[in-house]
């Protein structure tokens, strides 16, 4: 039981890494972005390929190489990177909204088709598989897996900072005006395509990255294991937590990938239908979709507003530290007057 | 005083439509430019070329000296040209001081290496700002509402959110297009005494508006632009009695 739920919650947590860099393209950017699995996908096989060492026949795939695993993971991301930027040229230089999805989901079945369809790449539908020891070897099996689990929290934490970091910089607002009105934007002064742009590969490097761990992870990959439909259970998990919010989508992912994702697994499926079950699954994620949109759609952690250190913060972390703020703040109690309509400054 | 704005026979056609016909206008710095005329006259469309919205078929426009026809709105911005839109174009789901924030802010600043490298740096920066800023909101009678979503203001306070971050941003030359549209007469007052700010404040401004009252008590000097083309620049008491300006305004019967 404990070695499942190592299991899960390490996909979990790839999972929350690879959502949060679809936030920053739709959340912060507003693009919606379809072809982000894609990305994760070729960090995944990128990663793979540079490591697991040369093919035997029948297999057949670019590289294989026998790799330093950090040295993979840089040159994965590169090469989704590369990817990512043809790709965001093309769909962000005009298009937008609807027109920008399509141009993106035509994109993502074009690599899913040239991967399954041209082995040379990446052994076509039959996939790569191959372990390799991102950790140095000498481990037993579970002592890897849970090993490699801290390794990904720890690592989810550190791409969280970063994020949060970027969220709440200068550039995290100015792309969200972007976001919220283009022409006002470029009337400020920002060019709208470099700035979509920029958040546009960020967000397809970190989908990059995410897709390095899973292969550090998985061992074998197919195209069974990306089909781009499921892209949506990550905005499911980005409706869920929070658009715009790192914290929030980070909660979001474990929330989705445990509660819907695996959980659901223990839907009993008649032994006629085996079917029912993954059915049911796909049905109870678009009901979460649609109830969030109904109900908060802006979900359980919304999008953080910039003030000016007297609105009194309302995330959880600060729920506790408020008392200490108020004793060193004077100001922070003027907000707490302002809040409630008597301004007094 | 110099020219900071010289259009030159400036021609824009969209489809068999001419909007715009060998329209030429100079803006002299440091004055309130009001751009009259009636509806479908292409003071729109004037503002959009000069803005870099849209391109002329042909024609020159510059900017303080430099040609500016081709340049990308953002370019254009960056020289200190800031214009507003019909409609006020707040971004909705920032706070309204992060509206002026981003209106103060420079591309620099927007850096996304900055953001990860010297986010410390920059806090203490924007921190040390905040004064400024409140007081910006106050003075545009923004202060309850600052830390607001920006969509959940009314009306009248985006007209006055929009100035706050004209205000912010310091241009050289403003261009406000009907800033006036569904505003009431008490706020009207607050918008034309904001215009009369951004003069002192350096700011060339050119004003689009269909309320002439308020031309009058505003402008300096007013353009008056017909079927695409200017028929008049000049004081505003001197175009009471231009023929052409008061047929444009009103219709004749003798056409």
């Amino acid at each position: 039981m404990l070695q499942y739920w190592t299991a899960i919650l390490t996909e979990a947590a790839i999972f929350a890494i690879l959502a949060m860099g679809i936030d920053m393209i739709w959340g912060w950017a507003g693009d919606f972005d379809l072809s982000a699995y894609a990305y994760f996908a070729l960090g995944v096989y990128m990663t793979m390929v540079l490591t697991i060492g040369k093919p035997h026949a029948p297999v057949t795939y670019v590289f294989g190489l026998h790799l330093f695993f950090p040295l993979a993971v840089v040159l994965a991301v590169v090469v989704v990177v590369a990817f990512a930027a043809i790709i965001g040229a093309i769909a962000l230089r005009s298009l937008r909204e609807v027109y920008f999805s399509i141009t993106t989901l035509g994109a993502v079945w074009a690599i899913y088709y040239w991967v399954e369809n041209y082995t040379p790449l990446f052994n076509g539908y039959n996939g790569v598989y191959g372990l390799f020891d991102p950790l140095g070897g000498g481990l037993s099996y579970n002592a890897y897996h849970y090993l490699f689990f801290a390794a990904c929290l720890i690592i989810l934490l550190g791409v969280y900072l970063l994020v949060s970091r970027i969220s709440t910089s200068p550039f995290g607002r100015m792309i969200r005006a972007v976001r919220d009105d283009e022409s006002a934007a470029s009337v400020y002064g920002r060019n709208v395509f470099w700035a979509k742009y920029r958040t546009y590969l960020f967000g397809a490097g970190l989908a990059g990255f995410s897709g390095s761990l899973f292969a550090a992870y998985i061992g074998a990959f197919n195209p069974l294991d990306w089909r781009p439909t499921e892209i949506f259970v990550l905005y499911a998990a980005i409706l869920v937590g929070g658009r715009g919010n790192p914290k929030g989508v980070v909660l979001g992912s474990f929330i989705v990938y445990v509660g819907f994702v695996e959980l659901t697994r223990y839907i009993p499926s008649p032994a006629a239908r085996p079917e029912l079950g993954p059915a049911l699954r796909q049905i109870l994620i678009g009901l979460l979709i649609i109830l969030m949109l109904k109900f908060r759609p802006s979900g359980l952690i919304p999008e953080r507003l910039g003030g000016d250190g007297t609105e009194g913060r309302r995330s959880w972390r600060t729920l506790f530290a408020k008392r200490t703020l108020e004793s060193k703040d004077s100001d922070v109690a003027l907000g707490a007057v302002s809040a409630s309509g008597v301004d007094a400054s | 005083m110099t020219q900071l704005l010289e259009i030159e026979n400036v021609t824009k056609t969209f489809g068999g439509v001419t909007a715009v016909s060998q329209c030429s206008m100079s803006i002299r710095e440091g004055t309130v430019v009001g751009l009259i005329g009636p509806n479908g006259a292409g003071k729109s469309s004037v503002i959009d070329l000069v803005s870099g919205f849209e391109r002329p078929n042909e024609g020159s426009i510059r900017f303080d000296g430099r040609e500016i026809v081709g340049k990308r709105p953002d370019q254009i911005s960056r020289l200190g040209l800031i214009r507003t839109f019909q409609t006020p174009r707040e971004w909705r789901d920032l706070s309204v001081i992060d509206n002026v924030r981003v209106g103060r802010s420079d591309l620099e600043r927007d850096s996304l290496w900055r953001a990860v490298t010297t986010s410390r740096k920059l806090r203490r920066l924007e921190e040390g700002e905040t004064g400024e800023l409140r007081d910006l909101m106050t003075h545009y009678r923004l202060d309850t509402v600052r830390n607001q979503r920006a969509v959940g203001l009314s009306g009248g306070q985006k007209r006055l959110l929009e100035f706050a971050r004209i205000a912010a941003a310091r241009p050289r030359l403003t261009i406000l297009d009907e800033p006036m549209g569904g505003v009431n007469p008490v706020l009207g007052e607050r918008i034309g005494e904001a215009i009369r700010e951004l003069k002192r404040n350096g700011s060339t401004v050119v004003v689009v508006e269909h309320n002439l009252p308020f031309i009058e008590r505003t402008c300096d000097e007013v353009v008056v632009m017909d079927l695409g083309t200017v028929i008049a620049q000049g004081p505003f008491a001197e175009l009471r009695d231009n023929k052409r300006v008061v047929d444009a305004y009103l219709g004749n019967d003798d056409e």
